[in-house]
């Protein structure tokens, strides 16, 4: 799977739990998930949840705490899937 | 599981010494202070306090393990109101061990510096909840060591205020789970702390109001794994928080 790939599903996943769908709409790699996309901050842990449904893959707390931005995200998931 | 000794750095663990030392030090002076203001000056009332003490003192000695304490959340005192109504002034003092760490939101209680020298003495580690995630996990691995150690920890089931002023079990702090599930044989004391005069959140109970306190212990457990298991620990604790406040309201309909 390629990291466009595994963006575009990050960006879908987030989808349902960002506040600000117009910063969604023009979402990076760089964009931040709790201060640009709103989403709420406990809500982040379903998010990540999520992402191990989407892409088959365990996530430990201490993985999940580099979780910031899109790109944190994509990173995670393309070395977890390797 | 990660050993004590690998959470936190030395200079972390000897910064945490000094502030658990000096606290103790000093809490001749600030435990007796704080429960003085609350029971005289603000007339808050803890019921059957005596009962309720006993019992607590009870849990802690038959528990071998670390325990942490997790409450429900309406007001910006509840802390210090969860430690007074179970230690009491002078016990707390000379139990320091069972006077719990808190953790209050750093926009709140930590913004100057003559209050971050207030909560630094008081057994406090402030947070930003919401803030960047290694900063609140640096907070919780501080957590987990002092529970590896003996001491205990407060953390409020929701994180901040309960919005409805209600236990909600669906937007439960994911950290509490992530510290219960991360230490070894790790309890969760519940404490169910409600004034009579609350009926939602709110910055300070009212004055002279009367506290019914409940208190619960137990071990969660689970088969998940990673952050499931974690999720699991905490909606369980939730959970058991919110039965309590049902017996609450029960109790509260039944005299009325």
């Amino acid at each position: 799977m390629t990291r466009e790939e595994i963006f575009t599903k990050v960006v879908e996943i987030v989808r349902p739990f960002a506040k600000d769908k117009d910063a969604l709409a023009e979402a990076k790699l760089e964009t931040n998930i709790l201060d640009d996309l709103k989403v709420n901050s406990a809500r982040l842990v379903d998010v990540i949840l999520e992402f191990e449904d989407e892409f088959d893959i365990e996530v430990e707390d201490e993985d999940a705490d580099s979780v910031n931005t899109i790109g944190d995200a994509v990173d995670l998931i393309a070395a977890k899937v390797g | 599981m990660t050993a004590p000794s690998e959470l936190l750095s030395r200079r972390e663990r000897v910064m945490l010494f000094l502030q658990r030392e000096v606290s103790r030090f000093t809490s001749f002076f600030w435990i007796p202070a704080t429960t003085f203001t609350m029971r005289y000056l603000l007339g808050y009332r803890i019921q059957n306090a005596t009962r309720l003490r006993r019992r607590f003192r009870e849990m802690v000695r038959e528990s071998d393990g670390p325990v942490l304490i997790c409450a429900n959340h309406l007001t910006m005192v509840d802390s210090a109101l969860v430690a007074w109504a179970l230690g009491g002034t002078w016990w707390s003092v000379f139990n320091y061990r069972w006077v719990p760490w808190n953790l209050p939101e750093t926009r709140n209680f930590a913004s100057g510096r003559i209050s971050q020298l207030a909560i630094w003495l008081t057994k406090c580690m402030p947070i930003s909840r919401g803030g960047r995630r290694e900063d609140v996990s640096k907070v919780l691995r501080h957590v987990q060591h002092l529970l590896t150690r003996g001491d205990t920890a407060l953390i409020f089931a929701e994180g901040g205020r309960s919005r409805t002023g209600r236990v909600q079990v669906d937007t439960v702090a994911h950290g509490m789970g992530r510290i219960a599930s991360s230490v070894a044989g790790c309890r969760a004391l519940c404490v169910y702390l409600r004034g009579d005069r609350q009926r939602t959140w709110s910055a300070l109970p009212v004055i002279g109001d009367s506290f019914y306190v409940d208190i619960d212990m137990f071990q969660p457990t689970s088969e998940q794994k990673g952050m499931r298991r974690s999720r699991d620990y905490a909606r369980q604790i939730a959970g058991r928080l919110a039965r309590m406040e049902e017996k609450y309201f029960a109790r509260r309909q039944r005299r009325s």
